[in-house]
């Protein structure tokens, strides 16, 4: 599903961040990115996510090498990738449904083919009660529930998360992170980058530690 | 993906329309609405003056054309009232004439009294005489042979208002070029406000954005979101000026209509049009709003997908 071959990374004429990237994730899988602040986790995100080009090498997505694709391929592509970030970034003028419901509004479908099915993601990740509240009342859980949300309701292929533990106490990272692992047992492939290390343990997933910019596995 | 039966949140089908994308206070409306409102009411206010110079041109010059003047000088040996009858009646013979006459001793003595003041006996002078002749329809009329005919009066010459015609038009065509420059420099000075407004708006939505792009949105949606947003104030500008040119030249009609004696005012109306729109010029200046209103659109689509490709 992801392969990197021989990825390099560099912003402008600097050092590369990410170098001799070579690796392969299959579908379905749950993988913890892991590394210092600085260390290139999201930039190895943004790469996933499309949102960068490497500098060198190959980046294959469900088949398909990234750097033969156009704008219109990249964004189709890019509609089976879901993300979350640390800091939400949920928009404040719009509701917690309005939110959610933003991927599949963007695609032009009508408020009453999705109502159920946002209703619904949004009961599950706890959120049935808030709706109608603006991102500026709700906590900072309640905040990255809605972002993960977000992310999800287009059913993509792919989730990343940077970080999205950052903002919210440990009780409440334990939570997120089950409910990362509860949508992995669903089929999606999830790659969470974190440096709150002591919360790995909780979990069996397989690490991938940056360092250097390169990539090394463990479990 | 997500298999779950939950039941439906019975307060979802009251739920009000979904709020636009990007809000309404974000963009920068209220000041871009004023600017776009003194816009159209500078185009409106150009377009209604360019209407009202063309329309007094055509008329002042159809009613010119529809004119001529035979003169026929004192010469020595000549009897005028004969001369004066034969040209009346050669006039009169030509195909496209109307008719023709000469003008009585009361109205030379008019036509003298400004440049040789009241009181004046023309009959003890010897001035050259008048006829007027009315075309029935100027193109038909056969001017030429007119001319040729008034060849055996002796001092007779026509006129025929060409050269007064030709300075008209001129002037006339000088007016509308100029304000239609104007005209065009407004649409210029538009654009480039639009262009900037679009481009501060795109900055601080910078966010929403980046957010739209990272959930799968083309950039044609977004693009169409922002032209939404910026139609909408364009026709809200384009309405408020448009409707200010209209009371402007309603305003200005009232007011030169009052404060002109109406006798002047006839005379005034003769040579330089009535200061009245009309229905076309009114038509015109209500055809700037959607123009307008379009045109502010299309500037901040484009405006903004030449940024979504440099960001995306």
């Amino acid at each position: 599903m992801i392969e990197f071959s021989n990825v390099g990374l560099r912003y402008g004429q600097g050092p590369e961040i990410l170098r001799d990237l070579d690796f392969r994730i299959e579908p379905g899988t749950f993988h913890f990115l892991t590394g210092p602040s600085g260390s290139g986790k999201t930039s190895l995100l943004k790469l996933l996510l499309l949102s960068l080009r490497p500098t060198r090498g190959r980046v294959t997505l469900f088949g398909k090498d990234t750097s033969a694709l156009d704008q219109d391929a990249l964004l189709q592509m890019r509609r089976h990738i879901g993300i979350v970030f640390q800091e939400f970034r949920l928009l404040d003028h719009l509701t917690t449904f309005e939110n959610v419901a933003l991927p599949l509004r963007v695609l032009g479908e009508p408020e009453s083919s999705y109502r159920a099915n946002v209703t619904e993601l949004l009961e599950w990740v706890g959120l049935g009660s808030r709706l109608d509240a603006h991102p500026a009342v709700l906590s900072g859980g309640e905040k990255q529930r809605a972002a993960i949300a977000r992310a999800v309701i287009g059913r993509p292929d792919i989730l990343l998360a940077d970080e999205p533990t950052g903002n919210v106490d440990p009780e409440l990272s334990l939570r997120l992170v089950r409910l990362f692992a509860e949508l992995n047992k669903m089929g999606t492939t999830i790659i969470l980058a974190t440096h709150e290390l002591p919360l790995l343990d909780n979990f069996p997933f397989p690490r991938m530690n940056l360092h250097e910019g390169q990539v090394v596995f463990s479990d | 993906m997500i298999e779950l039966r939950l039941p439906r949140f019975a307060g979802l089908d009251s739920r009000e329309r979904a709020a636009p994308i990007v809000p309404e206070r974000s963009v920068a409306g209220r000041t871009l609405v004023l600017l776009i409102a003194i816009m159209t009411f500078l185009s409106g206010v150009t377009l209604g003056g360019v209407v009202l110079v063309q329309k007094s041109a055509i008329a002042w010059s159809s009613d010119v054309g529809r004119e001529m003047t035979i003169q026929i000088r004192p010469m020595e040996g000549e009897v005028m009232d004969s001369n004066l009858r034969t040209a009346v009646a050669l006039a009169e013979a030509t195909p496209g004439v109307a008719s023709a006459r000469a003008l009585t001793l009361e109205e030379r003595q008019q036509l003298l009294e400004p440049w040789l003041g009241a009181g004046l006996d023309l009959s003890a002078i010897d001035i050259p005489r008048l006829v007027v002749v009315q075309l029935a329809d100027p193109g038909e009329a056969d001017i030429a042979k007119l001319e040729r005919d008034l060849q055996s009066v002796k001092g007779a010459s026509l006129d025929t208002h060409a050269a007064w015609r030709q300075q008209l038009n001129v002037m006339a065509g000088t007016i509308v070029a100029s304000g239609l420059l104007v005209l065009a420099l407004i649409v210029v000075a538009t654009v480039l406000a639009i262009i900037f407004a679009t481009r501060g708006t795109m900055s601080s939505n910078r966010e929403i954005v980046d957010v739209l792009h990272f959930i799968g949105a083309s950039n044609s949606f977004i693009a169409g979101e922002f032209q939404g947003r910026f139609l909408t104030i364009g026709f809200r500008g384009g309405i408020i000026g448009g409707l200010g040119a209209l009371l402007f030249f309603f305003l200005v009609g009232l007011a030169a209509g009052s404060m002109v004696p109406q006798e002047a005012g006839q005379q005034l109306g003769i040579l330089f049009g009535r200061f009245a729109l009309g229905i076309d010029g009114m038509f015109g200046i209500l055809a700037v709003i959607p123009v307008i209103a379009a045109m502010t659109a299309i500037t901040s689509r484009m405006t903004v997908r030449r940024f979504l490709q440099k960001t995306s």
